[in-house]
């Protein structure tokens, strides 16, 4: 669902810079405190996974792309740190290897997918154990993805307001919230649902096998 | 150090093309990038249009009857946000095919790192899933349902994740063991 090149202002992704940088420098503590050698390789397969998930793609009238994303995974597993800067290197992938995505609009997609959309599934993940593991991970990743998605509809639905001309011409994205919104939150309720059953089948197997970390 | 001036050329380029909004600047702009781009550069044009044709289709196409119905001028904006956007796909295309990731990032030796593993990672994952699915199709006489295309898709993406892990725990050791990862 990530936003393209050239369809946001400096006037949102300079922010967005200055808001992810001392983001990823923390992320990037967290990860050197708990990285060993177990660890990385679980790490590289999933952030892996995540990039090919990432790259079957399904273009959305609202302007941006529909696929599944596996950060709620990556949250899930790692912890919302350590997903925050894997999902960076994701997207950056995207962006220097296949050539999708952006890099102007990096910080923005990952604040949006990687921070908000980690944190709020690894969150909700916590607040619902209670409901029973594959509850609560479905409905937890479920609300992860949407919320990602109502971030980035904002986003892209305030560029009229804030990139236009002297004439009210837009600058950048033309459309408001009223078409970003439904354009995007409807086709990612049912992609949400699929990467919610995805999350749980790979998740229970993480557990299975032991490799989810002790997320903090 | 060539492959390293090309990043930083390309991060800016990108950047300054955010910047303009004259339709003549960036045309000016994507005619010097084509032309400086060398041979290939139809091949490069196509790959960098096919990329973000969805897209741009999608939004010409939703502006140009939103601006129609309203009475609003509408090819200025169509001009700028096309221009704008195949502009910033020539210019990435190009870097994904000339700039060299690895030789670029040789000063950053942990960014190099990573980009090492997780793509070493991707082509494992690749080629694990197309050979599991090779491996299905032969064993298949007929035409797989729906729900045994799942639950078989489901088996086979598990056992290629246990065999990725298992083969990115081989390569972190023979990494560790060779003082790849000591920094």
């Amino acid at each position: 669902m990530h936003i393209p090149d050239g369809l946001i202002s400096p006037q949102t992704y300079l922010p967005a810079l200055a808001l992810a940088a001392p983001l990823w420098v923390m992320a990037a503590r967290s990860v050197r405190a708990r990285m060993g050698d177990e660890m990385l390789p679980r790490l590289a397969v999933f952030t892996a996974l995540a990039f090919l998930l990432s790259t079957l793609m399904l273009p959305l009238p609202g302007g941006t792309s529909g696929h599944l994303v596996g950060v709620g995974l990556l949250a899930l597993v790692f912890g919302p740190w350590i997903a925050f800067l894997a999902y960076t290197l994701v997207l950056l992938l995207q962006a220097l290897v296949v050539g999708a995505g952006g890099i102007t609009s990096l910080p923005v997609n990952a604040l949006a997918l990687g921070f908000v959309g980690g944190w709020c599934t690894w969150g909700l993940y916590r607040l619902l154990r209670g409901w029973g593991e594959t509850m609560a991970v479905a409905v937890a990743t479920w609300l992860g993805v949407m919320t990602a998605a109502l971030l980035l509809a904002l986003v892209l639905g305030l560029q009229p307001v804030i990139a236009h001309g002297p004439d009210g011409t837009p600058l950048f994205f033309p459309f408001g919230p009223a078409v970003t919104l439904p354009a995007l939150l409807v086709p990612h309720a049912f992609i949400a649902a699929g990467e919610a059953a995805l999350t749980v089948l790979v998740f229970r197997h993480a557990r299975r096998r032991r490799w989810v970390e002790t997320a903090t | 150090m060539k492959h390293r001036v090309a990043l930083w050329s390309w991060l800016a380029a990108v950047v300054a093309t955010t910047l303009v909004h004259a339709p003549m600047v960036l045309g000016a702009a994507l005619v010097l990038a084509l032309l400086a781009s060398g041979r290939g550069r139809v091949r490069l044009l196509w790959r960098a249009t096919r990329m973000v044709a969805p897209v741009l289709l999608l939004l010409s196409a939703g502006y140009g009857m939103l601006a129609w119905w309203q009475g609003r001028p509408v090819v200025d904006y169509l001009v700028l946000l096309n221009l704008r956007v195949v502009l910033l796909a020539l210019l990435t295309a190009w870097a994904v095919r000339d700039i060299d990731l690895d030789r670029a990032l040789a000063p950053y030796p942990v960014a190099r790192r990573w980009f090492a593993i997780v793509r070493s990672q991707v082509t494992v994952f690749r080629r694990l899933a197309t050979e599991y699915r090779a491996a299905v199709l032969s064993r298949s006489t007929v035409p797989p349902t729906l729900r045994q295309r799942y639950r078989a898709g489901a088996a086979l993406g598990l056992a290629a994740l246990d065999k990725a892990v298992y083969n990115s725990e081989a390569l972190t050791q023979g990494m560790r063991s060779r003082g790849a990862l000591d920094d």
